[in-house]
């Protein structure tokens, strides 16, 4: 009778002891609902349309993710810095928001393939004389606080030891102040910066000349040691592209043109 | 379910560009109530003045500054004074709005202090032969200062919190910007900003218990 009694508390324990073990993909399953974390203030990736709902590259991300998956999709405003406690703090599944995978950021986050890739173009505003990315040396200028493009600005002002970088915390006060000249010049993803010239919003800019830096990788994240996740996310990137949806995607809402090469020449991922 | 391992040694790293950024924290803020306890006297003389137009530029001051955000303030240092054609640095931007907004808060205080010091005392003051300003500048002045000097204390720390809204206006090397920069940087958002936390902490606590010692000392009957 007792050793009965201690079977059965033991396969309960150990029926518990699995499911807590559950991972985030089966999670995901489970629940139902995909929560992914989008940063909607950045046209064209995530924005918000007339009528105050998310739209953007990354958004139909989520949902083709969410559709795979056969689950809801659900969209979790998230400004750049809020990524990482967002996801740490159980809010989001997974970040669909443009996130540049830096091995510095890899260290605490785990980073999918790439799943878009964005040149860099410098905007300057027209009163400041600059005709070229070099122009930008001894000038004011700024991007987006914690984007890639700001990082590797901040570096490239510390290299020439002349002119001041300023973050700003988004995208739009960073074209507001460029417009108003309290910038000189700012470093962009092409997308980004076509989109606000041609928006008429902010007068008196114009983009110059393409930024000389490695092509801005982008990924998809969650928690590192979600295996399972991440390999599904892996795939998933892949079938987009081998799909033909990735092209679709960006005739949707960049433009027409072939999207960047996600493949790196003469190495493995 | 929170799930996230602590590195602290990857954010302590970083560590001494944080205080270098507390440096320029305590800067801006002993700066902007410098300069806000003047300006808040100024304030406070204009109202006392009569002076129609003069009390009239010191009561909107004040309304807006106790009455909008600080964010706004700051904000408005920056692009808004900006559409007119006046660039400033984020620092002095930063500078202006929490000066702005300290001596709107300050002169507030010097007039609840003023009201705790009897009229009688200026015009006994008066009677001695003094002036005007003599009666307010050596009577009433230093009471004033007197009265008001633990709420001056608590306008302090407001500074050094405030100075954490710089960055929306492109500050990044103050405490809270580089601490900023670094979570772009690292992820490490956990740790730098538990360490951020701390030092905030340290600089408001060394600040009430100073004021309080130099009040012991200054304030003895």
């Amino acid at each position: 009778m007792k050793t009965s009694y201690l079977t059965g508390a033991l396969v309960a324990a150990t029926m518990i002891a699995g499911a807590a073990q559950a991972n985030k993909l089966d999670d995901i399953i489970a629940s139902g609902t995909l929560r992914c974390a989008v940063t909607l203030d950045f046209p064209p990736m995530g924005m918000r349309d007339e009528s105050n709902n998310p739209v953007g590259l990354d958004v139909d991300y989520c949902n083709d993710l969410a559709a795979a998956l056969g689950v809801k999709a659900e969209i979790v405003e998230t400004p750049f810095p809020e990524r990482i406690p967002a996801l740490m703090s159980g809010r989001v599944d997974v970040g669909v928001a443009s996130t540049s995978d830096t091995l510095e950021r890899a260290k605490t986050v785990g980073m999918s393939i790439p799943y878009y890739a964005f040149e860099n173009a410098v905007t300057a505003n027209e009163q400041a004389g600059i005709s070229d990315w070099e122009g930008m040396k001894g000038k004011t200028v700024g991007a987006t606080a914690g984007t890639y493009e700001a990082i590797w600005l901040e570096n490239q002002v510390k290299e020439w030891g002349e002119g001041t970088f300023r973050p700003y915390q988004t995208q739009a006060d960073v074209f507001l102040a460029l417009s108003q000249g309290q910038l000189d010049a700012t470093v962009s993803t092409v997308e980004v910066a076509n989109a606000n010239v041609a928006s008429g919003n902010y007068p008196g800019i114009a983009v110059v000349d393409k930024a000389p830096m490695v092509p801005d990788y982008v990924a998809l994240f969650t928690m590192r040691n979600e295996y399972g996740l991440l390999n599904y996310l892996n795939l998933f990137v892949n079938q987009q592209v081998r799909t033909g949806r990735y092209a679709e995607l960006y005739t949707k809402w960049i433009g027409e043109g072939e999207p960047a090469s996600l493949t790196i020449p003469g190495v493995y991922r | 379910m929170f799930s996230y391992t602590f590195q602290w040694n990857q954010a302590l790293a970083r560590l001494p560009r944080m205080l270098d950024g507390a440096l320029v924290t305590m800067q801006i803020a002993i700066l902007s109530m410098v300069i806000g306890v003047v300006l808040a006297i100024i304030l406070t003389m204009f109202r006392r003045s009569g002076n129609r137009a003069l009390s009239g530029f010191a009561t909107t001051w004040v309304e807006i500054a106790r009455n909008t955000p600080a964010l706004f303030q700051i904000y408005m240092a920056h692009f808004g004074i900006a559409s007119f054609g006046i660039h400033l640095s984020p620092y002095m931007s930063l500078l202006i709005g929490i000066t702005f907004n300290n001596a709107g808060y300050l002169a507030e205080n010097f007039r609840g202090a003023l009201k705790a010091i009897p009229d009688t005392q200026t015009r006994a003051g008066r009677s001695l032969g003094m002036s005007e300003i003599g009666a307010f500048r050596y009577i009433i002045l230093p009471q004033m200062l007197r009265i008001s000097f633990l709420p001056m204390t608590n306008q302090m720390v407001w500074a050094i919190l405030m100075t954490s809204l710089g960055v929306t206006v492109g500050m990044n090397t103050d405490l809270y910007g580089v601490t900023q920069d670094l979570n772009a940087l690292t992820f490490r958002t956990f740790e730098l900003f538990a360490i951020a936390a701390v030092i905030f902490y340290l600089i408001t606590k060394a600040i009430t218990l100073s004021a309080r010692l130099i009040a012991a000392r200054l304030f003895r009957y």
